[in-house]
């Protein structure tokens, strides 16, 4: 450093033994010096600075003074000590049970695939249709820009509460006012949107079983005759109701911040074509084929609901197992090292238990009147599979990664349909999907297989 | 008055070898150098950058006390204060800051915000990647202050590329190499490094990219840059100095590195290579603040032994002792066997020793209290409790009282009789200065600038000397003719040596030597 004095009586470095002081080191130890170093560190000193701060706290000794002991009590010679990081356990305080949230969900889709019959028996089939093609994707993008800015944090729920309820309210409107005045799907895709929407605020609120209950109380309205724009209309109600309760008591001294609005915003922006894609298939007649059409995204949903949910062990499991894992081995490629396992692990469970739910259904379907197509249940396989790779690009801050494959994936299955490349039920859904997945496995895999460096660029970097 | 004042204008060089006290020419009245602010060479007011790193204005304490105090009593200058605090929390400025005073937007370490981008051409091919450059700078003993400069202007200049090249596989086994060779390294001031996981490695990676986005972050142009702490907020100003050759100031309240040690020798139980990692960027930030200060301004002598011992030029410190505006005529103590002390709930405030002073002063003199004023620190609310904890344990009740925040420190002190202050570490705490201001007694630890302040007008204990602490307080309750001799020369001494005008005349005579020396 300019204007270091090496001879200058207060120099740190002037009194510093040379190597063939060692010796003479030892000799000039202050035994209270010691001892004081001892007590507070439990270790060596690792430096002379550190030894200085110790006697100059705990003695009282004026700043020369201490430099000066302090040279003669660090050891520099001896090995390196070899010390284990500490990591935090990664906890989320506003996180409920995953069976209830499960519970929740496959309520949600069995109540609203329950909804199909009625509502087209009363107002047609190709306005429910329509309504759904319209809302579906409204409403995942609206819940990825929600979980990206909130729902998906600790803290998110009050966060919201305190400077974001009234900006989500404005949106909603502002999206639901136009489509009050379309006549027909209009006033069913306005309502569908707050009800979906809506469910992901009260399933993190913990108030999914409510919520699912309410929804099977609509049900039951509806098989009985009632009017469904009326019976929507509580609905909604109900469930607007219930999110500003669920918020407002989760209001709390916080000052914690919400999510960076820029990438909510991209974060709505894939699940909005995430939402397309999943509606552009003209082969899969929303709400039109059978009793409980919706029951074939049971699956898939549940599949890629735990898979993702595996997935949160990242935030844990990666930093544990890079715990005492040497220099040399952190740049290095491990198949079986945490973030891969987990990978791999999330990925098994989404497929298992899609395959096998599916299964399941297909061989229930004659009793429920479901669908049994099984390209279908691919489809919907494809579809879970590639929103949980795209979420995991999402949450890595690879936002313009996962934009692409949404946009490759969407790409392709309009190209199936304008070209009519595949007439299998959600054939152009499972081929667009399946290009999504394709181009978002690269991007993971090369992250994923080496997990010093997944945390250290990629999560732990945003 | 220009003319009266040249005397006192020096090149940046020689700012620092004088001192006002040694001068033959009167000093000038703060208005007097308010007016030659307020004109410098072109008439136009002067404009000074301050940087504060966890400070100024969004936390109370002694430095942003002092902040503002310095910001309101040169108020001729206009003042940029560009703040760094923790991202991830949403802070609100506690301080309003005066009107010739603008806050800039804050610098949010660890937060989600994505560096500023700026079309500029892409860098050529480095020899060594970024993170490798600024853990070269900052990591080793000694680091090559010249490759932190370049890595850290570079950083300024292509915002953009700072995420890309962090993100980035290559730049990651780089640093991973090149810190495994650091790490073997050896110097005959240190032991040998810890080995380090990878763990570790990662949270120093991420460090070394919040450093580079402090470097990134754009300061206004300005006449001189005033650096608050030795420690992240010299960053930006090291930037723009270097990019501008800006004069810069450094001011130093504690001593940075000197506080990062404490702070890593007290988690040390819980942190294993994190001790290691801390102090370790602390005094790689500090030795290049320490470089490219043109005057170095500690408030005390003590601090400036250390500086001296980082290897400062002597020639580039100049003392100027914290001032308070002294209160008017002081009160008579009340005689109520009471003992005050004010300042933060904080392990550097080492307030259990407090507790256990006030536990041993109860049993020799069963009428004496204690109250303790001040909030506790944020993010030390563990050490709060454990201190609420002590107290059951230790049975204080009403002997001992935690008073809370409080906006008025003299009125607090004027209730007592001796003011208490049992810190491992300080400066020259304002604490001290008002108590002499009140006319009180002091009993403090022999700590930093604290003997220096209390001679003659207090009594000195070593830290965590429960017994000698507690005897000094027991002397001067059981003798209220001897604490009022002592608060009455503490009280004449704030006059002579400690007075608010004396301490903002030397700031402005440093600036006005800063920015004139540069201008000639």
């Amino acid at each position: 450093m300019s204007g270091h004095d090496e001879n200058h009586p207060s120099s740190i470095g002037s009194r510093i033994p040379t190597d063939d002081g060692r010796a003479l080191q030892r000799a000039h130890r202050d035994p209270y010096a010691q001892s004081v170093l001892d007590a507070r560190l439990g270790r060596p000193a690792r430096d002379v600075l550190e030894a200085t701060v110790v006697l100059e706290a705990w003695t009282g000794r004026p700043a020369q003074d201490a430099m000066r002991s302090a040279s003669d009590l660090v050891t520099l010679d001896g090995p390196p000590v070899n010390a284990l990081s500490r990591v935090d356990p990664f906890a989320d305080s506003e996180r409920t049970s995953v069976i209830s949230e499960g519970v929740t969900l496959v309520l949600l889709i069995v109540s609203i695939a329950a909804w199909a019959a009625p509502i087209s028996r009363e107002l047609g089939g190709d306005v429910l249709g329509h309504a759904i093609r319209v809302a579906l994707p409204i409403a995942v993008a609206i819940q990825w820009g929600l979980r990206s800015r909130y729902l998906g944090r600790p803290h998110g729920l009050a966060c919201l509460a305190r400077d974001g309820l009234a900006f989500w309210a404005l949106l909603l409107v502002a999206i639901d006012v136009p489509l009050l005045f379309q006549s027909g799907w209009g006033p069913v895709a306005a309502m569908l949107i707050p009800i979906w929407v809506g469910g992901a605020v009260l399933t993190r609120r913990g108030w999914g079983l409510i919520y699912a209950g309410v929804l099977v109380v609509g049900t039951i309205a509806l098989s009985n005759g009632l009017q469904p724009y009326a019976v929507l209309g509580a609905l909604t109600a109900v469930t607007l109701a219930m999110c500003i309760a669920a918020v407002h008591s989760r209001r709390e001294r916080t000052d914690a911040r919400a999510g960076s609005a820029a990438r909510a915003v991209m974060a709505a922006l894939i699940g909005g074509l995430l939402g397309v894609l999943l509606v552009a298939d003209p082969t899969l007649s929303w709400g039109v084929h059978g009793t409980h059409p919706a029951l074939a995204l049971i699956p898939s949903v549940i599949g890629s609901y735990w898979g993702g949910y595996y997935l949160w062990n990242f935030y844990d499991a990666v930093p544990r197992g890079l715990r005492g894992v040497s220099l040399k081995r952190a740049g290095g490629i491990g198949f079986s090292d945490p973030a891969m396992a987990i990978f791999v692990g999330a990925l098994a469970r989404l497929i298992g238990a899609t395959a096998v739910l599916s299964a399941v259904v297909i061989a229930l379907s004659d009793r429920f009147g479901g669908t049994d197509e099984v390209s279908v249940f691919i489809a919907f396989g494809c579809v879970g599979t590639v929103s949980m790779l795209i979420g995991l690009l999402e949450s890595f801050a690879l936002q313009w990664a996962a934009l692409l494959a949404a946009a490759a994936a969407l790409a392709t299955e309009l190209a199936c349909v304008s070209l009519s490349l595949t007439h299998a039920p959600g054939g152009a859904l499972a081929a667009g999907a399946t290009v999504g997945v394709l181009v978002t496995l690269p991007v993971l895999l090369v992250r994923l297989a080496r997990s010093g460096r997944v945390l250290a660029t990629t999560m732990w970097i945003q | 008055m220009t003319t009266e004042l040249r005397p006192y204008v020096s090149p940046p060089a020689r700012v620092g070898a004088r001192t006002r006290d040694s001068g033959n020419t009167p000093s000038p009245t703060p208005n007097d150098a308010a007016s030659t602010l307020a004109r410098g060479h072109s008439g136009r007011r002067y404009k000074i950058l301050m940087t504060t790193e966890g400070t100024y204005p969004y936390a109370v304490g002694g430095v942003s006390s002092w902040c503002d105090v310095l910001i309101g009593g040169l108020d001729k200058i206009d003042w940029n204060v560009l703040p760094l605090i923790a991202g991830g929390k949403r802070m609100r400025p506690t301080w309003s800051l005066p009107s010739n005073a603008r806050l800039l937007r804050p610098v949010e370490l660890w937060s989600e915000e994505r560096p500023p981008r700026r079309l500029s051409r892409r860098p050529a091919v480095e020899e060594m990647a970024l993170p490798s450059q600024l853990l070269r700078g900052l990591m080793p003993w000694e680091g090559d202050l010249d490759q932190l400069r370049v890595a850290l202007v570079s950083c300024r200049v292509r915002p953009q590329s700072i995420r890309r090249e962090f993100r980035s596989r290559e730049s990651w086994e780089g640093f991973l190499r090149e810190l495994e060779e650091l790490l073997a390294e050896s110097h005959r001031q240190s032991a040998p490094a810890p080995i380090y996981d990878a763990i570790e490695a990662a949270r120093l990676y991420q460090v070394l990219y919040w450093v580079a986005r402090t470097a990134a972050v754009p300061t206004p142009p300005c006449d001189l840059l005033h650096v608050t702490a030795a420690g992240w907020a010299a960053i930006p100003a090291i930037v723009h100095k270097a990019l501008h050759g800006t004069p810069m100031l450094l001011t130093e309240h504690g001593v940075y590195v000197r506080e990062a040690y404490l702070e890593s020798v007290r988690g040390s139980a819980a942190a294993a290579g994190g001790g290691h990692m801390s102090p370790r960027v602390a005094l790689g930030l500090t030795r290049a603040a320490y470089a490219a200060a043109d005057v170095i301004a500690p408030v005390t002598e003590a601090n400036a032994e250390w500086e001296r011992g980082l290897g400062v030029d002597p020639a580039k410190i100049r003392v100027i002792p914290n001032g308070i505006m002294p209160p008017g005529v002081p009160t008579e103590p009340p005689n109520a066997h009471k003992v005050v002390a004010v300042g933060r709930i904080d392990p550097l405030k080492d307030v259990l020793t407090m507790m256990l002073v006030a536990d041993e002063v109860r049993r020799r003199m069963p009428q004496a209290r204690f109250e303790c004023w001040g909030p506790v620190t944020p993010g030390q609310e563990a050490y709060g409790q454990g201190c609420r904890r002590m107290h059951a344990e230790l049975g204080l009740g009403e002997h001992f009282r935690f008073m809370g925040n409080t906006s008025d420190p003299h009125g607090a002190i004027r209730g007592g009789d001796v003011v208490l202050m049992t810190s491992i570490s300080e400066a020259m705490p304002m604490a001290l200065l008002e108590a002499m201001g009140q006319a009180r007694p002091v009993v403090a630890t022999s700590v930093g600038g604290v003997p220096g302040v209390v001679k003659g007008c207090g009594l000195i204990a070593p830290p965590g000397d429960v017994h000698g602490l507690a005897s000094a307080v027991t002397t001067l309750l059981g003798n209220p003719g001897l604490a009022r001799a002592l608060g009455r020369r503490g009280h004449e001494r704030l006059h002579r040596r400690y007075t608010l005008t004396r301490c903002l005349e030397s700031y402005e005579d440093v600036m006005i030597g800063l920015i004139e020396g540069a201008q000639a």
